[in-house]
């Protein structure tokens, strides 16, 4: 491949706007803390933004060509954000990142974990799924399938997460929906979202996933899609945008979005939780500073009497990265469970009895890293906490 | 593995050593347009005593050590291809906050803001909030370069607030400044002058060419009770910096900032523009402010919202300065910054900045034709006098820009240096315009870095000291 039809000779004028600052390295507003989670791991520069700029800069200006140390830090990359959002010059990091893992996807420098993981083979092309279970099987935790592929104003996207590994979430949110009187549907042929490939540089394939979804859903004539899981909210929310130059057809929301806009309209009855419990929340990377949705949580949280919300020092858009983000955890589990390890006792370090977030990647990295540090505080997802403590106050379903 | 890599991994850990391109090509330049050359290595050391050990294997095998904090200024670090670059990120601990002693001692990596946070969690600060880079910039690295901090005018340098220090010297042995020095005492620190010669002194903005700073001691202060703000405009240049200079023999500011080029601030009249900061006990911040109010009315400056002011204090953010919002000021790119700063006696502004405008104006063909803009002629004043920092932009995707953006930097600090400015930090892309002018106290430096450093290792050529190219 010549170099100039590299993705990173695209985004050449952003790598010449880096200057260098380090403002992506800590947060040293809230004193000694880390904020990158593969700088924490890796320890040299060049696992911080500033260093994949340094590289990024050597591989426009020809000093260098991309080699398995160059992937290995770029692969480390949680894709957090977390040096896009103190950025100095408000750079989007992340395209840097996305540039540079397309070009090492395309020279087959995908470390081999997650290549194989994704491979059209005995992966996520045969399966559809990132957890190769059988795609027959993703809609085997549906207590009944009369709401299959019926047609509906909104579809529950399930993704692969919820439909294979946190079976309990899918249902939770399921429930919700019938709860408040949603008309909805779920989809037999649902592939996975297409992020995976997007943290692999595949953006083919994730286009060719999306796609996929999206005519299964215009066939069921929706205008809305409602998901548990930010992963599969951003990759039709904004990476579709991206990818295909314009938006997707439907609205896509968070299903605490939804729970929230009724909550705070009143809408929607809440009961008291008992005994009172500490709590606190962990954002999500994807649902906070990827798209901004930070205050959502907290509304629900702290509508719900009997519970007490107290913040860790690192929180909305300084959260600390739980280390599930970027498919880190094929090729770099020992990074992801230090991230997990570290979110675990910060959360503790504020007196947390409960432990809560609204993506099901990250309560299941969450839910691992409590049973290694043997932490009696308990990770649940929102979702579990809404199904119970949430409650329908018109009859006969929501307006 | 090269030999390097074995010998610094004996010392230090094979964890903390790397001689992988991806790893050094992150350790060839600072923030400003010089680029340097590739290390050989990097190392990063945990302890004094690795750093010790290190500095005495580059002697053996007579390899530069350039020293590496955060490398967040403007200038250029003059980092040499091939050299041993020695990261001091690891040695970042906050080992001892002395309330008693009025001094907080921490490892030399230790970022500088995040200690003043630690200190603000017992009602402490640093007794200087740190320089423009203070959110990433650290301790030891800020000391070596003697940077400018935000309340210069009644916090003085950053080395004025610098207490005692421990240093590697060129030849590997360790030293103790002030009363740390005293080790039969116990080397406890709590006066910089104790002990005869000011050693510190040596070590405070000369960049590394005589030593290591592995630790520092800084002097620490009770939080004010109140911070108050003004904000004025003038019609003149000249008028801004009287009032300026009126405010300094006064002492009534704790941080003063002159703007007199560059964008003006947003939506406020005037054609030069003071911001002041107080930071007192209740009563007596009162008093300055009523004071600061009274010699810029006097002088006819026009009152604005000092809420600017506020937000450019509280959020250690430059553009609030104009009155922007950091997200429209800083994502206006891609622009690079070829910095000079300098003091200079405060009614020489005047002619500094008169000097710039026309410079401008000869230049105005050229500043068109390479897309050259002016970012800022702002001055931070000192209690008697003036810092100026000239902050040129030149588009950093062209090549000819960036030769005349630093042929610019070049002219700036030539003409200035001669006429009545001098710098404050230097490196190695300032030193060829101060450093011979400084006659027989250029010679002095280069006897006591050929006394000290005879086999030229650390930071050679920083400051045209130990410059065997």
């Amino acid at each position: 491949m010549s170099r100039k039809q590299r993705s990173i000779d695209r985004v050449k004028d952003m790598v010449y706007q880096c200057n260098r600052c380090a403002h992506c390295f800590d947060l040293s507003w809230l004193g000694e803390w880390n904020k990158c989670p593969a700088y924490r791991y890796g320890t040299f520069e060049s696992y911080t933004g500033r260093g994949r700029f340094f590289i990024a800069r050597a591989l426009v200006d020809g000093v260098m060509d991309y080699d398995a140390d160059i992937a290995a830090r770029v692969f480390a990359c949680t894709e957090c954000r977390a040096c896009a959002e103190h950025c100095f010059k408000y750079l989007r990091t992340t395209d840097i990142y996305a540039a540079m893992k397309e070009d090492l996807a395309e020279r087959g420098l995908v470390p081999p974990k997650l290549a194989a993981g994704l491979a059209d083979e005995g992966g996520l092309g045969q399966y559809h799924n990132v957890y190769q279970a059988p795609h027959a099987e993703r809609l085997a935790w549906l207590p009944e399938r009369a709401r299959v592929d019926k047609p509906a104003d909104v579809v529950f996207f399930v993704g692969c997460t919820s439909a294979y590994a946190r079976q309990n979430m899918a249902l939770d949110t399921y429930n919700l929906l019938e709860k408040f009187g949603v008309d909805f549907t779920v989809l037999s042929d649902e592939w996975c979202c297409g992020h995976p490939y997007l943290a692999a540089g595949e953006t083919d394939k994730a286009r060719a996933s999306i796609e996929h979804n999206l005519e299964a859903i215009k066939k069921v004539g929706a205008t809305q899609m409602v998901f548990n899981c930010p992963g599969c909210q951003r990759a039709f929310r904004d990476d579709w945008r991206q990818l295909a130059g314009q938006p997707a057809p439907f609205v896509a929301q968070h299903v605490i979005e939804l729970l929230a806009d009724w909550v705070t309209r009143g809408k929607i009855g809440v009961q008291r939780f008992r005994p009172k419990t500490i709590v606190t929340y962990h954002d999500p990377c994807v649902l906070g500073r990827w798209m901004g949705i930070y205050d959502a949580p907290r509304d629900l949280i702290t509508a719900i009497p009997g519970l007490s919300l107290v913040e860790m020092p690192r929180h909305r858009r300084d959260a600390y990265c739980c280390g599930a983000g970027g498919m880190i955890r094929y090729d770099f589990e020992e990074m992801a469970n230090l991230a997990g390890a570290e979110r675990i006792a910060e959360a503790g370090s504020v007196g947390a009895e409960i432990m809560l977030s609204a993506c099901p990647a990250c309560v299941m990295q969450l839910q691992q890293s409590r049973q290694r540090a043997k932490s009696r505080m308990k990770v649940m997802d929102i979702t579990e906490l809404l199904e119970r403590q949430l409650v329908p106050l018109i009859k006969g379903g929501f307006a | 593995m090269s030999t390097l890599v074995e010998e610094l991994a004996a010392i230090c850990g094979a964890q903390s050593v790397s001689d992988k391109l991806v790893d050094r090509i992150c350790h060839t330049r600072d923030c400003g347009p010089t680029p340097g050359g590739i290390p050989a290595v990097v190392v990063r050391p945990r302890t004094t005593q690795q750093v010790s050990e290190i500095v005495k294997f580059a002697n053996r095998v007579k390899t530069p050590i350039f020293i590496w904090g955060r490398s967040t200024t403007f200038i250029g670090h003059g980092i040499r291809e091939g050299c041993i670059l020695m990261a001091l990120d690891l040695m970042n601990k906050i080992e001892k906050m002395d309330f008693d002693n009025q001094v907080v001692t921490v490892g030399t990596g230790a970022i500088w803001h995040a200690v003043d946070v630690e200190l603000g969690k017992h009602g402490w600060e640093l007794a200087a909030p740190g320089p423009g880079g203070l959110f990433v910039c650290t301790m030891g690295g800020s000391i070596a370069y003697n940077a400018v901090p935000h309340g210069l005018l009644e916090y003085g340098m950053t080395g004025d607030g610098v207490v005692t220090l421990e240093v590697v010297l060129p030849n590997g042995e360790i030293i103790y400044t002030g009363s740390m020095g005293n080790r039969a005492a116990g080397g406890l620190s709590f006066e910089r002058y104790a002990n005869g010669p000011d050693l510190a002194g040596l070590f405070i903005g000369s960049c590394g060419v005589f030593g290591v700073i592995t630790k520092v001691s800084f002097k620490i202060n009770r939080k004010p009770e109140e911070e108050c703000f003004a904000f004025y405009g003038f019609d003149r240049l000249d008028i801004a910096v009287d009032a300026a200079h009126a405010l300094q023999r006064r002492q009534v500011p704790t941080h003063l900032v002159g703007l007199f080029g560059g964008p003006k601030p947003t939506g406020v009249a005037g054609d030069a523009f003071l911001h002041i900061v107080i930071r007192d006990s209740a009563t007596c911040a009162g008093e300055r402010l009523a004071a600061a109010h009274a010699i810029c009315s006097g002088l006819n400056g026009i009152r604005h919202d000092e809420s600017a002011t506020e937000k450019y204090w509280v959020n250690h953010m430059y553009s609030w300065l104009r009155n922007t919002p950091p997200e429209v000021y800083y994502s206006d790119r891609p622009y690079t910054c070829p910095e000079a700063a300098m003091f200079m006696p405060t009614q020489k502004v005047k002619d500094a900045i008169c000097y710039l405008n026309n410079y401008e104006k000869e230049h105005a063909e050229e500043f068109s034709r390479y897309g050259i803009r002016i970012k800022a002629y702002d001055v931070y004043f000192s209690r008697n006098a003036a810092f100026l920092w000239i902050d040129t932009l030149y588009p950093e995707l062209d090549p000819e820009a960036w030769k005349y953006g630093v042929k610019m930097r070049a002219d700036y600090s030539a003409h200035l240096f001669r006429e009545f400015a001098s710098p404050g930090g230097i490196l190695a892309p300032l030193a060829p315009h101060i450093m011979p002018k400084l006659e027989g106290g250029f010679e002095f430096l280069k006897f006591l870095k050929n006394q000290m450093d005879p086999n030229h290792i650390l930071n050679p050529g920083v400051l045209m000291l130990g410059d065997h190219q």
